[in-house]
């Protein structure tokens, strides 16, 4: 690990003010989860870290709004998973924190920090000798023709097939939430889809955010949607891994009939993944296991997959199919 | 002698363990600490044409880089299996040849770890290529019949009538290939050593299982006399295999230690781990096990090859325990050795044995469907009381009461014998599947010095190490039955050099190793307090006795070895070279053995396998730790689950060296993925083998898990799956 600078902003525009002064070499730190492993791998090495973890505000949990559950950004995993609002009413929203890591990282990772979450990709972790152009722009990827089993399906590059590895902006991603970030040039909102980019030539560039903004707080809008929904994770061990295939599956229902449904894919892509064509089979259908198992070859429809990961084509289709039917049966 | 069987006797270390009290090397904070941190090689094989420390020295707080360079007279101490005393032959930094990525270029020592890995990462290489191969079916990869090399002198190959021949008239075929993914030991204690002078000795503490080869082996590669050198090992944090040899880091610690004349600490972290280090060999078998109709097993042949380095011959032993699961007359083994550019690869648990037992044991379930014959049915059909191989009658074998009261305990009577007849209530398959494990009875030299003190202390001193399987209870729990003392005044000196002569504990012989001698110790001193005590020692403590002859100690030393082993291997002890005996004895032939029963669950869409219950019933002779001995069958039991579901030490074969190196990608079972585990125990003595009628557990209770749980995917599924690990994409 190189040796770094490191403050504790005292607010929120201390940190954007102290991340101005510093320049582009530095990170915010939160619960440290993912930044201080990768330090530690030497794969991050900012000159400068701030950390934010000292702004109270931004721990806030509010279910009581009557249009939005708002989450500060520096509310930890944990404390959102347990939150009753959202265990009860919104599973899928808690099933993707609490099927996350392992209790440990979620008493620490924070609910703004776990967006920013880097790749698993071990030729991005394993440092030299390993060609990567996320790591190091320009050299190549090595997982092109490596051990993909673990890489993507959906939004890759010939620069990147890196997948997402998060859980938590999936489930975001099919519930429609917002991103609210401050910066250099004051606040914004951006929907949770905006956040994330493919790699394109660039998978070193993995958000929207510019250099110097900071997310403070996720607000997801209420909607029926959340009751019937899950967050079903499929994976090689039943704890602490990362998903093989993951779908966030949330159903309006009128009757037999579903009214509404939202389907987004994690562990496939690189980016959270989701799959409106998919929706759209469902929208206006009497559910039928046959139903959901179309559902789940729309949504896996387009796959690109490399020498190892061609199984994960089957497996997501039967993993929505399967999700479909959890959140059915909650509806 | 004493027949009755043990009580169940809580682990005497537990609430030191719980409470974090039991310190391990890498806990060592000693004043005056200086931290070692490794640079590694980033390419396949070749040479370092340069290498650039100067910004590695001038970091702040660094106080020594040592280098090919400047390492100076430091020698490799050899092989473990080849006459020496390393885990591999090949010593880091004593020459620029590059065997393997991953391997060590720099040793930076510096006041912090923090200013230690950052020197280290400041290191700067450049190197000359060679090829490399590290897959077995590489270009470049030489095959070594195992026959033809030294190895063959203790490892002969299995040849016990003419296998082929009987195999080709065999009305019952079965002929299938098997495979198996590297994998690495992790125990969580990381490998770590604190090397130290003091006035002239050298003592190093460090978690290992064989501390007179860190001793031995440290004085060759440095020129030392050993009897300057003491290794002090009291617990290890799982060694798995991975710990039982010198390391080339403690080698480092100790030169770099006596250069800065300061203590040095080096705590490999996980990913270093992966490759300076032993692992568990790439493997494949090619089996065929011919019947009569009637289900009795009339010939096998088991071809095996197996990974090892360019550097060393690590010895493949897997036909040899295929050969010893059942009465089969006509056996022929093969063990062929494929070098690679890798560090050498080495023991970890039940290194052959698990292996062995998914393919033989797998063979015989397809046996068991071509005939249509119950799978417990067709095992006890084809049990034996003699060794096949060699003619001998078994000291002892019971696995047929393994099996039978495995069946009963497991509810095996309600299984429907055709794949994939029977269904969860949420529309998951269910699978049960049997297989049978045997591990080798062997046994290692052993010096025991007891002592009472006239304050009721009993002291004991001998050759073995607590790796976290419970010696340090059994231990207690003999002298505390044979002395008629309570086990808080027994205090045991294990894995230290300076106690007694320390042979490496592995292959499941410590207790067969150490409890007889011991227990011979008691006895030694309960007739010389008889002695002392001319009206006779009934219902007085011995330490009363001591006190009414007005001695204040007592002290008794005995030796023990394995039946028929000269009494110059007790030279070999003290030289810390292995001495194991058996399986195979003058008169007998000692095998452990052990049955699974398991139950899958494979889900209806998705396909995920889950094991949610496990009956194993073990056959390990006495049993003298009930309390640690099930916790050691639930840990093979783990160990099982994992290799058959879960682990595999990926390779990439552009950059050699292992990929997922480290804990979140290396997919060990987590708590989640483990259900029920019943166990039980034979309990039947085993006096032919040794006094105290104990065999070994370890790692027979690994064996045959991978086979049963395969076993129960066929029965679940239908399906056969010979590689492991087997995935869900093996499933789907």
């Amino acid at each position: 690990m190189q040796p770094f600078d490191y403050v504790r902003a005292t607010s929120v525009a201390d940190a954007v003010r102290a991340f101005g002064a510093a320049g582009p070499d530095t990170r915010l730190l939160a619960g440290g989860t993912t930044l201080y492993d990768l330090m530690k791998l030497g794969v991050e090495t900012p000159a400068h870290v701030i950390d934010v973890n000292g702004l109270r505000e931004l721990e806030t949990i509010d279910t009581s709004q009557p249009d939005e559950l708002v989450f500060g950004a520096l509310a930890r995993m944990s404390d959102v998973a347990a939150d009753p609002v959202i265990a009860g009413e919104y599973p899928a929203l808690a099933e993707s924190l609490w099927r996350a890591a392992s209790q440990q990282l979620r008493n620490m990772a924070s609910v703004g920090g776990n967006l920013l979450q880097r790749t698993r990709c071990a030729y991005f972790r394993g440092g030299e000798p390993f060609a990567c152009n996320k790591r190091a722009p320009g050299s190549g990827c090595a997982a092109q023709e490596g051990i993909d089993r673990g890489h993507a399906l959906f939004g890759g590059s010939e620069a990147c097939i890196a997948v997402y590895p998060g859980d938590w902006a999936v489930a975001l991603a099919a519930f429609e939430a917002q991103v609210d970030v401050e910066g250099p040039h004051g606040p914004r909102s951006l929907a949770i889809e905006a956040l994330h980019v493919e790699p394109g030539r660039t998978p070193d560039v993995e958000t929207t955010l510019a250099p110097g903004e900071i997310i403070v707080r996720i607000r997801v809008p209420k909607t029926p949607l959340g009751r019937a929904s899950t967050y079903h994770k499929i994976r090689d061990r039943e704890s602490y891994a990362f998903a093989l295939v993951s779908v966030a599956a949330a159903l309006r229902m009128e009757g037999d009939m579903v009214a509404e449904a939202r389907l987004a894919l994690g562990g496939v892509a690189t980016r959270p993944w989701r799959v409106r064509a998919a929706e759209a089979v469902l929208r206006g259908q009497p559910f039928t296991p046959a139903l959901a198992r179309r559902a789940g070859e729309a949504a896996l429809s387009g796959a690109r997959p490399g020498r190892m990961n061609a199984f994960k084509v089957e497996l997501g289709i039967r993993a929505v199919a399967d999700a479909l039917s959890i959140a059915r049966q909650r509806g | 002698m004493n027949m009755m069987p043990f009580a169940d006797l809580a682990r005497v270390d537990a609430h030191d363990k719980v409470r974090g009290a039991v310190a391990f090397a890498a806990d060592d904070a000693r004043p005056n600490l200086a931290y070692g941190a490794f640079a590694v090689a980033t390419i396949g094989k070749g040479r370092l044409a340069s290498l650039d420390v100067a910004a590695a020295e001038a970091a702040d707080g660094v106080r020594l880089v040592l280098t090919h360079a400047n390492i100076g007279a430091v020698a490799s101490a050899g092989f473990i299996m080849g006459g020496g005393y390393g885990f591999q032959s090949h010593q880091p930094l004593i020459s620029p040849e590059i065997a393997y990525r991953g391997e060590p270029i720099a040793l930076v020592v510096a006041d912090s770890l923090e200013a230690a890995t950052h020197a280290a990462a400041l290191v700067r290489a450049t190197y000359e290529t060679a090829p490399f191969a590290v897959e077995l079916d590489a270009p470049g990869v030489e095959v070594v019949d195992q026959a033809e090399t030294p190895l063959a002198h203790f490892i002969p190959p299995v040849a016990a009538g003419d296998a082929d021949a009987a195999y080709a008239r065999a009305p019952v075929q079965i002929d299938a290939r098997f495979a198996s993914a590297p994998q690495h030991q992790n125990p969580i204690e990381l490998i770590a050593c604190v090397a130290e002078w003091q006035a002239g000795r050298l003592v190093i503490h460090e978690g290992t299982q064989n501390a007179e080869a860190v001793r031995h082996g440290l004085a060759a590669a440095l020129g030392l006399d050993a009897g300057l050198i003491d290794v002090v090992s009291p617990f290890v944090g799982g060694g798995f295999g991975q710990k039982n040899s010198l390391q080339g880091h403690t080698v480092l610690a100790a030169e770099a230690a006596r250069r800065l004349a300061r203590p040095v600490k080096i705590v490999v972290p996980r990913a270093q781990l992966y490759h300076l280090a032993s692992f568990r060999p790439a493997n494949r078998h090619h089996v065929r096990l011919g019947a009569d109709r009637s289900g009795r097993m009339l010939a096998a042949i088991h071809e095996a090859q197996a990974q090892t380095s360019r550097h060393d011959l690590f010895p493949g032993e897997y036909a040899t325990t295929s050969a010893r699961l059942y009465g089969i007359a006509d056996f022929r083994g093969k063990d062929e050795l494929l070098r690679t550019d890798a560090q050498t690869p080495g023991y970890m648990r039940a290194p052959f044995e698990h292996i062995a037992c998914f393919a033989f044991e797998s063979c015989v379930d397809e046996l068991a469907y071509a005939l249509g014959i119950d799978p417990v049915a067709l095992r006890l059909a084809n049990d034996t009381t003699v060794d096949a191989v060699t003619g001998r009658p078994l000291s002892s074998r019971h696995v047929g009461q393994c099996l039978e009261r495995g069946a009963a305990m497991f509810g095996w009577e309600r299984r429907s014998m055709a794949p994939g007849s029977m269904r969860a209530e949420d529309g998951g398959l269910i699978g049960w599947g049997v297989a049978i494990g045997t591990y080798a009875g062997l046994r290692a030299p052993a010096i025991a010095k007891l002592k009472l003190t006239d304050d009721g202390r009993v002291e004991i001193r001998v050759g073995v190490h607590e790796m976290g399987q419970g010696v340090r209870t059994a231990l207690a729990a003999v002298l505390a039955r044979k002395l008629g003392i309570a086990p808080e005044h027994i205090v045991a000196i294990i894995g230290d050099t300076r106690a007694a002569p320390q042979h490496l504990t592995a292959g499941s012989w410590g207790t067969a190793t150490a409890i007889p001698v011991v227990e011979a110790a008691a006895d030694a001193l309960l007739a010389r307090l008889a002695e002392l005590a001319p009206g006779g020692v009934s219902n007085r403590e011995p330490a009363q006795i001591l006190r009414a002859a007005g001695l204040p100690e007592l002290a008794v030393e005995v030796q023990g070895k394995a039946p028929g082993q000269p009494d110059a291997i007790y030279d070999r002890l003290k030289a810390g070279l292995p001495s194991i005996g058996g399986p195979v004895y003058p008169e007998f032939v000692t095998y452990s053995y052990i049955a699974h029963f398991v139950e899958v669950r494979v889900e209806a869409t998705t396909r995920r396998v889950r094991v949610p219950r496990v009956v194993s019933v073990a056959d390990c002779g006495r049993v003298v730790s009930p309390r640690t001995a099930a916790s050691q069958v639930r840990g093979g039991v783990v160990w099982g689950i994992g290799a058959a579901l879960r682990e595999a030490s990926e390779v990439d074969p552009r950059y050699g060296g292992f990929l997922n190196a480290d804990l979140a990608e290396y997919a060990l079972p987590v708590n989640a993925d483990i259900g029920a585990i019943e166990v039980a125990f034979v309990d039947e003595p085993d006096t032919r083998f040794n006094s105290a009628g104990v065999k070994g557990l370890g790692e027979v209770s690994m064996a045959g898990v991978a086979a049963a749980i395969a076993n129960a995917i066929h029965h679940a599924t239908g399906k056969r799956l010979r590689e492991l690990p087997i995935r869900i994409e093996d499933v789907l």
